[in-house]
């Protein structure tokens, strides 16, 4: 689904990606995880095509991304960390917006609206102005808007900052869910539980790096440690990684 | 893609009820107060020169020219009683313009080539240069009319008749007839028709406050990102401001016109009224919107928060009407600060406003405004354009 060969990425001369290599396949749960400035949303970025890359290449559904970048778009998602939506447009207001401009219209945009609001279960809320609903329905839009346009590969960057553990667990069900649907979800997060839970691979990345990548499973078992949990492994890897640079 | 833009603007605009006030109330209450304010300025009916006659002398002559003055549609005549210098001092310092006083034994010496009993003005301090000279103008007008009656008077032992012939001649004789530029017979320009398109044009860039909180706050949550992800590209995006913000102009323009046509004289001033060509106001007021539009959305991708767009918005707004003749009317600016007004835009927009209210123009004679105004606009949104894909080509 998404391969990335040798992507390097910089900032005015510094490096923020060095040679990341990474193979997502189709209907897993990945899971980003990395300290704050590792490149987690820089790579979200670039996979969305919002950032250029000097070196590397990136094919998603086997298509070259910037040669393909429309067709990819349509068939992608992308659920960013701050609230992107209108607080003073209603909750079908936000939706029928965001569709809109996606040209989305007839059928698909019957049964795509149908699907986003009952999988974050906003039904109750439509008429309500997104500026009075709760964090966690806040939230729960932010990702129905992300439905729209029936993604194949969803990417969240930190969907759940802010919220109350009750909408927390919400969202991370409702995530669940697209793995039944086939669709493959790339998720960025601070909290490792929440990446235990619901993710089947992931990478760690550092200072640019992946300094791990695979099933969860495989590296929690790598060390024979029972008590070895994500948490632990991540603050070790991280710590080697800083004390090695 | 782009109705669902349009009616997003819509609804975000509609629901915004500081900026209905900022978009389309305080233009219109502008209007209303610079027409009251103006009226009398550009009105030819109603005397505002006030002035009070010391008449020492009570002698024809005297009698003479009081009369005369009162028979100035720009003066009007003091009821104050004026008989000492503490009366006169408190008169001038409480609206009295002028003091006339006339000397006794004045009208004695009126023929005499040289005369010691002179006239004496007394000004209020506040009189500016201009109302002086129209003052001393009417009052030299007078004298010379009564010193040649005089004279035929000497004349008439020798050539009887020829007192009567030449008051006649001057009763009717109309020497000087004033037309206004572009306007009818009869007609003049009013205080309506100079404050109304001042104030339309102020009021279009009026835009910049809301459009660029709508635009920092969609950039700042990353709901405009969130759209190039959904491949919607910065054409589309900035097409998606400008048509509703165009239409919101041209709402403004009829409606302030309506202000100026039906409210206006509501409260005694006079009516609004409309040039000839319909053409040439739209072909301003698209110029001028696309002006507006430009100066709101470079303001909207220059800075980083509401607060600098909005303070920055407003100087900008304050800074170009200031310059450009809409606070001050050019023609009460010195010649280097008329030229100076060109450089803003707000200058070209009111100018071509005034061609087609004012100076009865078409859309051919206000083309280059309205080209002008167009450019300048598209000038500053590819600005917009490259400082926006350079400020996002680094992602979220």
């Amino acid at each position: 689904m998404i391969h990335i060969t040798s992507l390097t990425k910089r900032y005015n001369g510094k490096p923020a990606l060095k040679q990341l290599n990474m193979d997502i396949g189709k209907g897993v749960i990945f899971g980003l995880l990395g300290p704050n400035g590792a490149g987690k949303t820089t790579l979200i970025s670039i996979l969305n095509g919002l950032s250029n890359f000097q070196e590397g290449e990136i094919r998603i559904f086997d298509l070259p991304l910037y040669d393909n970048l429309k067709e990819i778009r349509r068939r992608c998602t992308l659920i960013p960390q701050s609230l992107a939506l209108y607080e003073h447009l209603t909750v079908i207001e936000n939706l029928r917006f965001f569709a809109g401009i996606q040209g989305i219209v007839g059928t698909a945009l019957r049964t795509n609206l149908d699907y986003a609001i009952s999988v974050n279960r906003l039904d109750k809320f439509l008429e309500q102005k997104a500026a009075t609903l709760s964090g966690g329905q806040k939230r729960r839009l932010n990702i129905a808007i992300g439905l729209l346009n029936s993604p194949e590969i969803l990417y969240f960057d930190e969907p759940t900052i802010g919220i109350d553990p009750e909408s927390r667990n919400d969202i991370l069900e409702t995530i669940r869910t697209f793995k039944e649907d086939k669709k493959t979800v790339i998720y960025t997060s601070h909290y490792m539980e929440e990446i235990e839970k619901i993710c089947d691979e992931a990478a760690i990345i550092n200072n640019g790096e992946i300094i791990r990548q695979g099933s969860l499973q495989t590296m929690l078992q790598e060390n024979n440690d029972p008590s070895m949990t994500l948490e632990s492994l991540f603050i070790r890897l991280t710590s080697q990684d800083t004390s090695n640079a | 893609m782009l109705k669902a833009m349009l009616k997003k603007e819509f609804i975000l605009i509609l629901r915004d009820k500081h900026a209905l006030a900022a978009l389309f109330i305080m233009p219109s209450i502008f209007i209303l107060i610079m027409s009251m304010a103006l009226k009398d300025t550009f009105s030819s009916d109603r005397a505002f020169i006030h002035y009070a006659i010391v008449d020492q002398d009570k002698s024809p002559i005297s009698f003479e020219i009081a009369s005369s003055l009162r028979a100035s549609a720009t003066l009007q005549e003091s009821e104050q009683t004026i008989t000492d210098q503490k009366q006169l001092q408190q008169a001038l310092n409480s609206g009295l313009h002028f003091a006339l006083t006339i000397p006794s034994g004045y009208s004695a010496q009126f023929s005499q080539e040289k005369s010691n009993r002179l006239l004496r003005l007394d000004v209020a301090s506040d009189v500016k240069q201009d109302m002086l000279a129209l003052f001393k103008g009417e009052l030299s007008g007078i004298l010379m009319r009564l010193r040649v009656k005089n004279m035929l008077q000497e004349l008439e032992s020798m050539l009887p008749g020829i007192t009567e012939q030449s008051e006649a001649a001057m009763l009717n004789n109309k020497e000087l007839e004033v037309h206004f530029n572009a306007l009818e017979e009869n007609q003049s320009p009013t205080s309506t028709q100079q404050s109304v398109p001042s104030w339309i044009v102020f009021g279009m860039f009026f835009i910049i406050i809301p459009m660029s909180t709508i635009f920092i706050n969609e950039r700042k949550q990353n709901t405009l990102m969130r759209m190039q992800s959904m491949n919607v590209s910065i054409p589309l995006l900035f097409t998606g401001k400008i048509v509703p913000y165009m239409i919101i102009n041209q709402l403004q323009v009829w409606l302030m016109i309506a202000v100026g046509i039906f409210i206006v004289p509501l409260l005694g001033a006079d009516a609004l009224t409309l040039g000839n060509s319909l053409p040439g106001l739209v072909m301003v007021s698209t110029g001028l919107s696309l002006a507006a539009i430009g100066t709101s959305i470079l303001i909207a991708v220059s800075v980083n928060t509401v607060e600098q767009a909005t303070t920055i918005g407003g100087l900008v707004n304050i800074l170009f009407g200031a310059i450009g003749g809409v606070m001050v009317p050019k023609f009460f600016m010195p010649p280097g600060m008329q030229t100076l007004s060109n450089i803003s835009p707000m200058s070209w927009g009111l100018e071509g406003f005034l061609d087609v209210f004012l100076r009865n123009l078409g859309a051919g004679e206000v083309l280059f405004e309205s080209l002008a105004l167009a450019g300048f606009g598209i000038v500053l949104l590819l600005t917009a354009w490259l400082i926006f894909a350079n400020r996002t080509k680094n992602g979220l």
